[in-house]
């Protein structure tokens, strides 16, 4: 075998070690992603997003990462405090239980409204949906960074 | 008194990782360069290597584009879209120079050249959508437009488009051709997202019961249907097998993921296998092409032609392949598989770089899947999680479609192998979906939140 061979198959071999550094490394980049992913996932389930607040409080625009358990109304004492004549000191709750969302109105103030339809009693709500207690709407969306998809 | 508006101002980022992997990039495209045009040489040589060095260039620039804009885009992306786009350089620098002849005025432009014009102008527009795409309110909101004009492509084509290969795919406007139904798929996809983000908790909601399977109120379930025909169209009027089935498995795999609802790939999937089904006895083009699949050697000079040889290439390539430029036999200067630049670009890859080098080249689209998912599961809302899944799955089947069926695992459907195949249309469509993924990918970026902020977001970008 020449010397010429030898380089040339070299060179092919070199090629073909360079693409798979390449994919070594990228494969490191994601599994480092993947990992600080898990360790700096937000302990929140979900998050509301404020789409209208007239009176500021909560602001408009604002995204407020939830817990399991959410109660919604004027009194400072609730997890979040929403200021509209039309609602209640302890207007409702949102909940995640099993697999799903609950949205239950204490039926103190004006019923809460999901996608613009007012709820009964108690119902299920999904991520995308909107709720409204007086003039306040809310989104709900998922939460950022999520350890169980 | 109110404060003047807080200006978004550029504050460069660094992108290390992204750096280092442009170097690993760069270091790949030198060996491979040099490994092609010694061989071609004959000697130790390094040809021409102002292709390479534009490419290198071009992706350098990008990066140095993302870092002054500051945003916080994917790191990965770019680099995997400079491998792949790299990989395409080298064999459509190699591959027959007459495969593809164009003339611009008095300059006559061939395969290699033409690929590096049309790889920069997509580097551009990645560059251009990754960096200028804040917001995607405006892609939801004219959903209806998108459909129509998915439609009104489609009309376009078939009363304009010209035959080629049996398939009417390709459409001449004064000096320029492309072919649409690339366009088509992306923006289905965005009307899908759309779509699904609006009816999403109507669609999880069961109403109709058929046996075991529950189904959703058949006003929902007529998008359903209107995609199967649609996807039938394709095939029936514009005789497209791959478009209309890259299509229909990218709309099964958004409607699981937006309702987790197994029922529905069930029903798309017996939907398919009717379709298919009553096409194979129907239409003879899709006979065909199913015939060639289960046996080749029935006509190994004329139908079979270019699977065998795919196949012959695939074993010759061995694991370590016959390195750059040392395989493909040419007849008369023209290569044994007439498809080799667009359909069969896989076939060239198997063969010159072999097992290992396939296998590496799957191994990006998986890595693009990831990224792609990863984006789309950080999503802040329903419509750019779909979008961003949407986007990963066009490229990611289509580039398992089309290996697949080098390898003659599947029928072949002719479609494009993304961002390594040759052509305009190809190329600059799969850069705009990656350049939307990176846009997607940026969480800085104030999206999907109601007016105030948008509006300081658009203002600052204007």
């Amino acid at each position: 075998m020449d010397a010429f061979t030898l380089v040339l198959w070299a060179l092919r071999i070199g090629f073909l070690i360079c693409l798979y550094l390449f994919l070594a490394l990228v494969v490191r980049t994601l599994w480092r992603d993947l990992r600080s992913a898990v360790s700096t996932a937000a302990p929140s389930v979900g998050r509301l997003i404020v789409v209208a607040s007239p009176l500021g409080r909560p602001e408009a625009g604002t995204s407020i990462p939830i817990d399991a358990v959410t109660s919604l109304g004027g009194d400072i004492n609730n997890t979040i405090v929403v200021e509209d004549p039309d609602v209640a000191s302890q207007h409702g709750l949102l909940t995640f239980r099993g697999r799903a969302w609950h949205l239950e109105d204490r039926g103190l103030g004006a019923p809460m409204r999901v996608n613009g339809e007012p709820v009964a009693a108690a119902t299920t709500v999904h991520f995308g949906d909107e709720i409204g207690l007086g003039r306040v709407r809310l989104r709900l969306e998922r939460p950022f960074e999520r350890v169980d998809p | 008194m109110r404060l003047a508006r807080p200006r978004l101002r550029m504050r460069p980022r660094t992108r290390d990782r992204e750096l280092r992997l442009l170097t690993v990039v760069a270091l790949a495209m030198g060996a491979g360069w040099v490994s092609l045009s010694s061989t071609r040489s004959g000697g130790l040589s390094i040809g021409d290597p102002v292709p390479v060095v534009c490419w290198l260039l071009g992706m350098l620039g990008v990066h140095v584009a993302f870092v002054i804009s500051g945003r916080d885009l994917d790191q990965v992306l770019l680099p995997v879209v400079g491998i792949l786009g790299g990989i395409s350089l080298l064999f459509m620098e190699r591959l027959p120079q007459g495969l593809v002849v164009q003339r611009f005025g008095d300059r006559t432009l061939m395969l290699g050249d033409l690929q590096l014009l049309w790889l920069l102008l997509g580097l551009g527009l990645l560059g251009v959508t990754a960096i200028s795409v804040r917001s995607v309110r405006w892609l939801r909101e004219y959903r209806y437009t998108w459909a129509a004009l998915g439609i009104g492509l489609l009309a376009a084509v078939f009363l304009l488009g010209d035959e080629v290969n049996g398939a009417r795919l390709s459409m001449h406007i004064g000096p320029f051709s492309g072919q649409p139904s690339e366009l088509l798929k992306v923006i289905l996809v965005v009307f899908l997202a759309a779509y699904l983000a609006d009816n999403r908790p109507m669609l999880a909601r069961s109403s109709m019961r058929l046996g075991i399977i529950r189904l959703p109120p058949l006003a929902y379930l007529l998008p359903m249907l209107a995609t199967w025909g649609v996807a039938l169209a394709l095939v029936i009027i514009q005789k497209d097998l791959g478009a209309a089935l890259l299509l229909f498995s990218v709309f099964l795999a958004l409607l699981y993921i937006a309702t987790r609802r197994g029922s529905y790939v069930v029903v798309g999937l017996v939907l398919f296998f009717v379709g298919a089904a009553v096409l194979y006895g129907v239409l003879g083009h899709v006979r065909a092409r199913v015939d060639i699949w289960l046996d080749p050697w029935a006509d190994p000079l004329g139908a079979g032609y270019q699977v065998i040889r795919a196949l012959y290439a695939f074993g010759r390539g061995g694991i370590l392949g016959t390195g750059l430029g040392a395989g493909l036999p040419t007849v008369d200067g023209v290569a044994a598989i007439p498809l080799i630049h667009t359909d069969f670009v896989f076939a060239a890859v198997g063969e010159e770089l072999g097992l290992l080098g396939a296998l590496a080249v799957g191994t990006c689209y998986l890595i693009l899947a990831e990224r792609g998912m990863r984006i789309a599961a950080r999503a802040p809302d329903e419509f750019q999680a779909l979008l961003a899944a949407g986007l990963t799955l066009v490229i990611v089947l289509q580039a398992a479609l089309i290996m697949a069926a080098n390898l003659r695992l599947v029928p072949l459907t002719g479609v494009t192998l993304p961002l390594i195949s040759y052509g305009g249309s190809s190329i600059l469509t799969n850069a705009l979906v990656v350049g939307s993924l990176l846009a997607l990918s940026d969480r800085t970026a104030v999206r999907g939140v109601p007016a105030p902020t948008v509006r300081i977001a658009r203002s600052a970008v204007a």
